[in-house]
C-alpha cells in the first residue's frame, strides 16, 4: 500500500517538502544540541524537565485518544465509525513516533539509550512507559495496516486480529496511566502527587486527542474526497463534550482539595500558575487563556445547536486544543517543578533552539501522519467512500 | 521496590550539621569540588570549539547550571533590622533511607545497596533522563549541562582516585565514597575489620575542612559515635521530614525559624521535634 503515498498532487508534495524543511531546520538545531549539550535548553537544576517532556506527555494523550473511536466501533459495534477507525489508529502511530522523538532529544546521553533494555528495571515507571509505548506503536501498526490491506482487497478482517484489537483498546488506557504514574509517584512534587492525576490525564486526552483528530479529519475532508460522514462527526463531537466536561470537573476537584485542605504544598503550584508568587507571574496569562478557552469550548460544546454547527465546530475544537495544550503541555510540568519543595521559584521558559528541536519532532509526526492518511484516504476512495452523507463500506 | 521497605544496614553513614555553628564561609563547597573533581565553570571551551556553534558558557555564579554537590544556602528570617537574622545551611545529598531517586531510575544507574547506606551513582550507565532529579525533593542531584573543563595546570591537581564525568549524566554527593574505600583499605592494613571502622577513619572532605567544626560525621547506628548522640538530641531535625524519605543527614539549631524553613508548615503550626 505504501506506493499510494508516492503518487500525489503538487499540493501534497509541496506540503511534504515544507515539512522536510521544518525537519531540516530543527535537525540542524538538534545537531547543535548533540554537539554542545542540553545547555542550549532552558532547563536547569530545579526544573530538570522542560518543554520536551511536556510535549511527550501531551502526545501520549493524543496517542491514547484514538481509542475513543476504536472502542465504540469494536465494543459497541457502532458502525458509523467504520471509516474513522483507521484514522484514529494512524493518528496514534504518528503521536507515538513523536513521543519517542521527544524522549530521544531530551536525554543527555542518547547513545546509551539501549541501557533501558540492557538493565531492565521493573521498579522504574520510565521503563514501563518505554514498554507500553513501543507496544502500543507495534499494536497500532499491526492492526491498522492489516485492516486497511483487507479493506483494499474487499476481504473481511481476519478473526485472529480481534483479540489483538481488544488488547490495544485496554493498552491505550495503560499508556496514559503509566505516563501519569511517571509524575504522580514522586514525593515532594505536590502538583503531581495526586491520585486523580491519571484520571485527569485520560480525561484531558480523550477530549484533546479526538478534537485534534477531528480537526485533521476535517482538513482531510477538504483536501481529499474522503468524507467521514456527518453522523460520525456529530458523535465524535459528543464524545469530546463529555470528556471535556469530565476534564474540567477533575481539575476543579484538584482546586477544592488544595484550597479547602489548606495544605501549603498543594496550594503553592496553583498559586504560581494562576496568580504568580514572589513576583514571578510568567505563566499567569497562559493559564487564564487556558481557563477562558477551556470553559468557552465547553460552553460551545454542551449547547447542541452550537455543537452541531459544523462551520463553528473547528473553532470550538481549536480553542479546546489550545486550552488542553496549555494545561498539560506547559502548566502541568512547570507547575510541578515550581515552586520547589522549599518554596523557591526558578523560572523556566523554553529557549529558541529548544522550540526548534520540538518543531522538528512535531514536523516528523506531521510527515508520518500525512503519509499514513494519504494511504488511508486513497484506499477509502477506491472503496468509494466519498462525499456522501450515508457511509457505504466494505462488505 | 524500595518503597516502604527501606533497606536495613548494619552501618549507616550519616552527617549532623550544626546550623548555628556554620558561618557560611563556603570552605566545605570548595573542598567538595576539589576532592570530587568537579571542574570549575570557565567561560570559554577552547578544546571543543566549533565556529559559530559554540558560545560562551554560563556564569560560574549561576548555581542552576553548575555542579554543587554540597551547596550552602543562605536562610533569612525575613524580618527587618534589628530583628534580622540569617543562617547558613549546607546541603549535601541526604543519602535517604528511603530514597525517592533510586526506584525511578530506568537503567539502575543509582542504587542504595552497599553497607553504609550511601546512595550510589554509576556515571557510565546513566542515560541522562534526569528522572532522579525530578524525584529528589532536595535538588541534591546535578546534571552535567556542560563538558568538564580544567584550565591549564589545574588538571594536574585532580584527585587520582575519583573518576571524572562527561557531559549529559547526572551526579551527586556520595559522602566522598573514594575516601570510604581508602578508609577500608587502611583498616585492612591495620588489621581492623573494614566493616567496623573506628570513628574518624572515614571522613568526607567537607567535614574535614570545616573551620568551625559544624559538621560531624559517623555511623548513625553506632551509639558510640558522636553523630548518633547528636542526631537523637533535642535540637535535631531533618529537611522535609514529613515526606518520609528518612534522610541520613541531620541538622541542629536552637532557632525555631530555621527549623520552620526546613519543611512545609501551616501558618499557625509549630515545627515539631524530630520523630525517632
Amino acid at each position: 500500500m505504501l506506493e499510494k503515498a508516492l503518487k500525489g498532487s503538487p499540493k501534497y508534495w509541496g506540503w511534504l517538502g515544507f515539512l522536510l524543511v521544518l525537519i531540516g531546520i530543527g535537525a540542524a538545531c538538534w545537531v547543535w544540541q548533540l554537539t554542545v549539550g542540553l545547555k542550549i535548553t532552558g532547563m536547569n537544576r530545579d526544573v530538570s524537565w522542560g518543554f520536551y517532556i511536556a510535549q511527550f506527555t501531551y502526545l501520549v494523550g493524543v496517542a491514547a485518544s484514538g481509542v475513543m473511536i476504536v472502542l465504540p466501533y469494536y465494543f459497541h459495534h457502532y458502525k458509523t465509525f467504520r471509516h474513522m477507525v483507521i484514522f484514529g489508529e494512524f493518528m496514534a502511530i504518528a503521536a507515538v513516533v513523536m513521543c519517542l522523538g521527544f524522549i530521544v532529544v531530551d536525554i543527555g546521553q542518547p547513545q546509551r539509550m539501549l541501557n533501558v533494555l540492557l538493565h531492565p528495571t521493573p521498579n522504574s515507571i520510565l521503563f514501563w512507559d518505554m514498554v507500553v509505548l513501543n507496544g502500543y506503536l507495534f499494536l497500532n501498526l499491526l492492526i491498522g495496516w492489516i485492516c486497511l490491506e483487507k479493506d483494499r482487497l474487499h476481504l473481511p478482517h481476519p478473526k485472529w486480529l480481534k483479540p489483538i484489537i481488544y488488547t490495544s483498546i485496554i493498552w491505550a488506557f495503560s499508556i496514559h496511566t503509566v505516563t501519569a504514574f511517571l509524575y504522580q509517584g514522586l514525593p515532594g512534587r505536590h502538583y503531581w502527587l495526586t491520585a486523580i492525576l491519571a484520571a485527569r490525564f485520560l480525561a484531558s486526552a480523550f477530549c484533546s486527542g479526538p478534537a485534534l483528530l477531528l480537526l485533521v479529519v476535517l482538513i482531510t475532508k477538504r483536501v481529499t474526497s474522503f468524507d467521514p460522514g456527518r453522523e460520525a462527526i456529530r458523535t465524535l463531537a459528543k464524545i469530546i463534550t463529555y470528556a471535556m466536561a469530565v476534564n474540567v470537573f477533575f481539575f476543579l476537584l484538584e482546586i477544592f482539595t488544595a484550597f479547602y485542605s489548606n495544605i501549603p504544598g498543594h496550594m503553592h503550584s496553583m498559586a504560581y500558575l494562576f496568580t504568580g508568587i514572589h513576583g514571578h507571574n510568567g505563566l499567569v496569562p497562559w493559564m487564564w487563556t487556558a481557563t477562558v478557552f477551556g470553559l468557552g469550548s465547553l460552553a460551545l460544546l454542551v449547547t447542541p445547536a452550537l455543537r452541531d454547527n459544523h462551520s463553528l465546530l473547528p473553532w470550538t475544537l481549536g480553542i479546546l486544543v489550545i486550552a488542553t495544550w496549555i494545561d498539560k503541555g506547559l502548566g502541568l510540568l512547570i507547575g510541578g517543578f515550581t515552586p520547589n519543595p522549599f518554596e523557591q521559584v526558578t523560572v523556566y521558559w523554553p529557549t529558541g533552539p529548544e522550540l526548534l528541536i520540538s518543531l522538528m519532532v512535531y514536523a516528523t509526526g506531521a510527515l508520518v501522519l500525512t503519509v499514513l492518511y494519504k494511504i488511508a484516504t486513497e484506499v477509502k476512495q477506491d472503496l468509494e467512500v466519498s462525499q456522501k452523507d450515508e457511509v457505504p463500506g466494505p462488505a | 521496590m524500595s518503597h516502604g521497605h527501606a533497606k536495613e544496614f548494619k552501618v549507616r553513614w550519616g552527617m549532623v550539621v550544626d546550623v548555628d555553628k556554620c558561618t557560611g564561609c563556603g570552605a566545605c563547597m570548595v573542598a567538595c569540588q576539589v576532592e570530587n573533581n568537579i571542574s570549575p565553570m570557565v567561560r570559554q571551551d577552547k578544546e571543543n570549539y566549533l565556529p559559530s556553534m559554540t558560545f560562551e558558557r554560563d556564569d560560574p555564579s549561576n548555581k542552576m547550571r553548575t555542579l554543587t554537590w554540597l551547596m550552602v544556602y543562605e536562610l533569612s528570617n525575613r524580618k527587618d533590622y534589628p530583628d534580622h537574622e540569617v543562617a547558613f545551611l549546607p546541603r549535601p545529598c541526604m543519602q535517604c533511607g528511603n530514597p525517592a531517586c533510586v526506584p525511578v531510575c530506568p537503567v539502575v544507574a543509582t542504587d542504595k545497596n552497599e553497607e553504609g547506606g550511601i546512595v550510589s551513582q554509576i556515571y557510565p550507565r546513566c542515560i541522562g533522563c534526569r528522572y532522579c532529579m525530578a524525584a529528589c525533593p532536595y535538588h541534591a542531584r546535578y546534571f552535567n549541562w556542560f563538558d568538564p573543563i580544567w584550565p591549564k595546570g589545574m588538571d594536574k591537581a585532580l584527585s587520582p582516585r575519583t573518576s571524572v564525568r562527561p557531559r549529559g549524566v547526572v551526579e551527586k554527593c556520595n559522602f566522598c565514597h573514594t575516601r570510604f574505600l581508602k578508609a577500608k583499605e587502611r583498616a585492612r592494613q591495620e588489621g581492623i575489620d573494614p566493616n567496623e571502622l573506628p570513628e574518624g577513619y572515614y571522613t568526607p572532605a567537607c567535614v574535614e575542612v570545616c573551620p568551625t567544626g559544624a559538621i560531624t560525621f559517623g555511623d548513625l547506628n553506632n551509639p558510640e559515635h558522636k553523630v548518633h548522640q547528636l542526631a537523637h538530641g533535642k535540637y535535631a531535625f531533618r529537611l522535609l521530614e514529613k515526606l518520609g524519605l528518612d534522610p541520613q543527614v541531620y541538622y541542629l539549631t536552637k532557632r525555631d525559624w530555621v527549623r520552620k524553613q526546613g519543611d512545609n508548615y501551616l501558618a499557625n503550626e509549630e515545627p515539631h521535634a524530630k520523630k525517632h
